[in-house]
């Protein structure tokens, strides 16, 4: 690979992605109430937090509510609870078709462009610092059979591909990178972030260390009032789903291809922000600085680079399967008659 | 489902139609909560253990005397590292069961592992043994919601064949199927279980109840059937049992609130024995640590630096 040169190539952990049952009883009534043979896409909400345990990842998680309300067209907006801490808002969206042969024969690879192209012009219009989330856009296609109450369904989660890809200068626990007192200041930062109802699901921020090793958390959008005020450090934050201690989480790929495009960096000091029972730990979470030496194109918006996520699920011996889920004994009418009886 | 326990379902049902909630505190007296009550202890819980929120849950089930974007709490993705029977095995390995009483530092239920120090019988803490209510297994018959019960063994999962997907040929993608924890040398898959607990109230028993959602090692929604496995097995199929979510859909296996005021209100009587006068808002705190004896290997969050109450000494 070009640019090893520079070190190890950045890796990053791709996001998981859990359904809970309620997601899809939700379906199962739009489809049978209100879809019909509609295969139109609709949009839909994931929910994430950082991760808050040593041992496991956070996740992607779909619940009922991720469906839209009511089944017309606005309903896009639909006033999800904003402002809780545990269920940051991912735009998605959801292809659902009518039979198997038409979910296999799917084109997966066009669907998957098409929002990573969404998330490229969302990063040179500017939006993405107004509503960072939609750095996280994700994509997941599916077939409900209602005759037997089972879902075949898989994830992409579209990520920009950096060409040649990032390399690695240094990547340790947050807390050996910082003086006590800026760890202070920043763990109080982040409590503060994240305790906020304004603040509290926005995924992605810019961390300032002044000299005074006093550190700020703001928005994306105060990106020149960031850079402008000879602040000691800069770092680019996101919340990171990942607990693993050698790799950041997903959602720091496109934001640092939103870094280099937009502002134009060639190392950006990225910080993978983590929790430890709800609150900022900064020896789960990660410091890191990237080096990325992409082409001039990635300044041009015309040019749309390439794009993976479709997330893999290994079935018995290690196979590749669809994901698959039988929920007929809590959907399937003459069974919860049976139990009922 | 027995006979008996359905009877009592349609009575409770019942009864909780035709009565009022709670309004009159009598947590001191009874070990019960108001619905004011449990709203405030929720409240205490979400601001000193961010990891649980409140959630409104299916719009349809909503309780009126809850308020909608308060119907019941719940903390997503908790590990469940072991199963409750390895735990056990060391537990008792360790020289015993049950509840250890420090007078020193208010220690409370114990937390698994600790060896019993010999102090710990005469206070005569709540067990859980005066919990159980049927011996009676209550569950319906196990399938696996990954096939039905009338399926082949291993049902049909659809293959594919994905020679574009460049997720698996890129290079800035860590290569790994669904995480397994990452400690070396220890084979059980299994451990990377993970659980979503709710608290919701019943109005029946005045008392929060716990309900348990697990997910397998690679995110899918487990049986709950096989979350017994993570439940002590003192309790499975006895104190914890197999019933309808109150504010989600599907069936989830919950900790049966029939003894919960009792129990709670032998926590708060020893409590105020020693002269600390508990508050009706860490009402939860102390629930989940009673709790903690049913459900030993999910690490959910509980903790505070508490002080349970006022001392009035």
């Amino acid at each position: 690979m070009a640019g090893q040169d520079n070190g190890p190539l950045l890796q990053f952990s791709p996001f998981q992605s859990a359904v809970d049952e309620g997601f899809w009883h939700r379906l199962s009534d739009m489809k049978l109430n209100h879809l019909g043979l509609d295969e139109s896409p609709i949009p839909i909400t994931g929910f994430y937090a950082p991760c808050s345990h040593s041992q496991v990842s956070n996740r992607l998680t779909l619940l009922g509510e991720s469906l839209p309300s009511e089944p017309s067209a606005h309903s896009s907006n639909s006033p999800f609870s904003s402002g809780n801490r545990n269920k940051c808002s991912i735009p998605g969206v959801l292809y659902n078709t009518n039979t198997l042969e038409s979910f296999k024969a799917l084109d997966k690879q066009s669907l998957l462009e098409a929002e990573a192209k969404k998330i490229w012009e969302d990063i040179h219009s500017g939006r993405v610092e107004q509503e960072s989330s939609l750095l996280s856009r994700f994509l997941l296609i599916s077939f409900a059979d209602l005759k037997q109450w089972k879902f075949y369904y898989r994830f992409a989660f579209p990520a920009l591909k950096l060409d040649p890809p990032a390399t690695i200068a240094s990547l340790e626990p947050a807390s050996q990178c910082f003086s006590l007192q800026e760890a202070e200041s920043l763990t109080v930062a982040c409590n503060e972030w994240r305790n906020s109802s304004t603040t509290a699901d926005v995924p992605f921020f810019l961390v300032s260390i002044d000299s005074n090793s006093h550190a700020s958390i703001r928005h994306l959008k105060d990106w020149e009032v960031c850079r402008s005020d000879g602040h000691k450090q800069c770092l680019f934050g996101f919340y990171d789903p990942c607990h693993l201690p050698n790799n950041p989480g997903w959602p720091l790929r496109n934001f640092i291809a939103f870094i280099c495009s937009r502002w134009n960096l060639q190392k950006i000091r990225f910080f993978c922000y983590r929790e430890h029972r709800g609150f900022a730990d900064l020896g789960l979470s990660l410091v890191g600085e990237a080096l990325i030496s992409v082409s001039q194109e990635w300044k041009h918006c015309k040019h749309i680079p390439k794009a993976v996520g479709w997330e893999v699920y290994e079935g018995n011996k290690g196979k590749k399967v669809f994901r698959c889920i039988t929920l007929a004994n809590s959907m399937d009418p003459t069974k919860l008659a049976v139990t009922a009886a | 489902m027995v006979l008996k326990d359905k009877l009592h379902g349609v009575f409770k049902g019942t009864v909780e139609r035709m009565t009022n909630p709670r309004t009159v505190s009598a947590f001191k007296e009874k070990g019960v909560l108001s619905v004011n009550e449990f709203l405030l202890a929720g409240d205490n819980l979400v601001s000193k253990c961010p990891t649980w929120s409140w959630e409104s849950g299916e719009p349809s089930k909503r309780k009126s005397y809850l308020p909608a974007e308060k119907q019941f709490l719940i903390t997503r993705n908790v590990p469940c590292m072991r199963r409750a029977s390895a735990v056990e095995e060391e537990y008792e390995a360790a020289g015993g069961e049950v509840l250890v009483d420090d007078d020193d530092n208010d220690g409370w239920l114990a937390t698994h592992g600790k060896p019993k120090d010999g102090k710990s019988e005469e206070e005569n803490l709540p067990s859980m043994e005066t919990l159980e209510i049927s011996k009676k297994n209550t569950i319906q018959s196990f399938s696996s919601h990954f096939g039905g019960e009338e399926e082949e063994d291993i049902p049909d999962m659809e293959e594919y064949e994905d020679p574009d997907n460049l997720i698996e040929t890129d290079p800035a993608t860590l290569q790994s199927s669904y995480l397994v924890a990452h400690e070396p040398d220890d084979d059980n898959i299994l451990r990377t279980r993970t659980y979503d607990v709710s608290i919701t109230y019943d109005k029946y028993y005045q008392t929060p109840r716990v309900w348990l959602t697990g997910y397998d090692e690679s995110r899918m929604l487990l049986h709950p059937e096989l979350v017994l496995e993570d439940v002590s097995q003192d309790h499975a199929r006895k104190t914890v049992t197999i019933e309808d979510h109150p504010h989600l859909p599907g069936k989830h296996a919950s900790v049966h609130p029939c003894r919960h005021g009792d129990v709670m209100k032998k926590i708060i009587d020893v409590l105020m024995s020693r002269g600390v006068e508990p508050e009706v808002d860490k009402y939860l705190f102390l629930f989940l640590k009673f709790v903690a004896s049913v459900i030993p290997t999910i690490e959910y969050d509980y903790t505070m630096d508490f002080d349970l109450g006022s001392s009035s000494t």
